[in-house]
């Protein structure tokens, strides 16, 4: 049935740079599975930028169409993830921007509300993950990602600086200041967090 | 700061559950990618008219459950979840099941418009959206929409709002014009689907009530639609006409449509 397709990158038996030159000539059955393997981090990205799952699968769904449209200008030899992660850290902030230019009262108004249901605490880590989550979202945009990027999602400093089209010293530099920034931030309001992070 | 203290703690972070965006991802690409010739179009009707009588009609309701969705342009229909809840942010008076028989029918509409965001004129709304604006030219005395919203979601989304010209309190119909690289629709619950045909497309009916959700990047707006939703696509937009009257009756609004002058 159409709806239960689920093909993989081992089914084609093809590695991503052959797969995205096919994708780039107009073959769909060639990007599916390059979307099967980046979803997870494209999704994971757009939910730690936006905080909403439903906009999360907006914009990872958005992110993996306008790749598609653009795939011709893609470097095939180059790895596929960071473009991904760029492109959807891209449409998560203008979606952002574009939503508090409407809603930015009501944003407040819901600042400081609990993380959604869909997420169970079913650990002390969890707990402690979301308390650092939180201790991130008042950093600003900049910050946030660097911080999502390096440390929640475990990218390598050079794939940080393909996500964000910068120098690897500067994502070294940028990173120091964002951790510098969120140390205080946690000192001051997140004290649960304090233990093993002031090492 | 210890990075590896940061990074052993973030990576207990607890994520939803990863959408198969995949598989949304090559039901968007479908239209674009294959052929355009009607047989593909026939196949697909007869597809999805399969899918729809095997789910509603022969197949067990936990069975039922795997089919995840039915896809028209950009809008997706859920079939019928009974744990599904309504959203508990919405204020009581937008849940009221509103239907052509209540007295209170669509007067409760009112304060939602007052709320939605992007209310513009027709004409710059035109100047705004990068497809034509088209009007039903029936009932011949509708006239233009009473308000008019591009409310901008990666595209433009167009809302276009009529209200019952015997009380102007009331929502007569409204009609929104989605493009297929903007939006999301998600309807939860609708008690009836049927298949039909705009300008021998295929299209969809569907009644309420159920609540209809629309994401818009910070935060859900929620309603309850007042009687039916025919949905249809064309080209690269998907039409919602929401209205309280006949199949017969929206069909003809539908296929009514020309230029905005």
């Amino acid at each position: 049935m159409y709806f239960l397709q689920i093909p993989s990158p081992e089914r084609h038996g093809l590695d991503e740079p052959t797969l995205v030159r096919h994708a780039a000539n107009g073959d769909a059955a060639a990007w599916e599975p390059l979307v099967r393997e980046h979803q997870e981090a494209v999704f994971r990205l757009s939910y730690l930028l936006l905080g909403d799952p439903d906009d999360a699968e907006d914009v990872a769904q958005e992110t993996f169409l306008r790749a598609w449209k653009h795939l011709k200008r893609f470097d095939p030899t180059r790895p596929l993830r960071p473009w991904l992660l760029s492109i959807a850290s891209n449409l998560a902030s203008n979606r952002r921007r574009s939503a508090g230019r409407y809603f930015a009262a009501l944003t407040r108004a819901f600042r400081g509300e609990p993380i959604p249901a869909t997420i169970e605490e079913k650990s002390s880590q969890q707990v402690q993950a979301n308390e650092l989550w939180k201790a991130v979202q008042t950093l600003n945009a900049h910050d946030q990602q660097i911080i999502y990027l390096r440390f929640f999602l475990d990218l390598s400093v050079t794939e940080t600086a393909e996500v964000l089209q910068i120098a690897e010293g500067t994502v070294k530099s940028r990173s120091s200041r964002a951790i510098e920034k969120l140390r205080k931030i946690i000192r001051q309001d997140f004290p649960v967090l304090l233990e093993g992070l002031e090492a | 700061m210890n990075e590896d203290r940061l990074r052993a703690i973030a990576s207990g972070m607890g994520y939803p559950r990863t959408p198969d965006i995949a598989g949304l991802v090559a039901a968007r690409l479908h239209p674009s990618t294959r052929p355009r010739f009607s047989s593909r179009r026939l196949a697909w009707s007869l597809t999805i008219s399969l899918i729809l009588v095997s789910s509603f009609m022969l197949i067990p309701p936990v069975r039922a459950a795997i089919l995840e969705f039915i896809q028209i342009g950009v809008v997706r229909i859920f079939p019928p979840e009974p744990a599904v809840q309504p959203i508990t942010t919405a204020t009581p008076e937008a849940f009221a099941p509103v239907t052509a028989a209540s007295p209170s029918r669509t007067s409760k509409l009112i304060p939602i418009l007052d709320r939605m965001a992007g209310e513009i004129t027709l004409t710059d709304a035109q100047n705004k959206v990068a497809y034509p604006i088209l009007l039903p030219a029936y009932p011949s005395d509708l006239g233009q929409p009473d308000y008019v919203y591009v409310q901008d979601m990666d595209a433009n989304v167009l809302i276009l709002v009529w209200l019952d010209p015997h009380q102007m309190d009331s929502v007569l119909m409204s009609l929104h014009f989605i493009p297929n690289e903007s939006w999301a629709v998600r309807k939860i619950e609708p008690t009836v689907i049927e298949e039909t045909t705009v300008n021998d497309k295929r299209a969809i009916w569907t009644t309420g009530p159920y609540p209809l959700v629309y994401s818009n990047g910070s935060i859900q707006f929620e309603r309850m639609i007042a009687g039916h939703v025919l949905i249809w696509a064309d080209s690269d937009l998907t039409y919602r006409l929401e209205t309280d009257m006949s199949l017969e009756e929206a069909v003809k609004i539908a296929e009514s449509l020309e230029p905005f002058p």
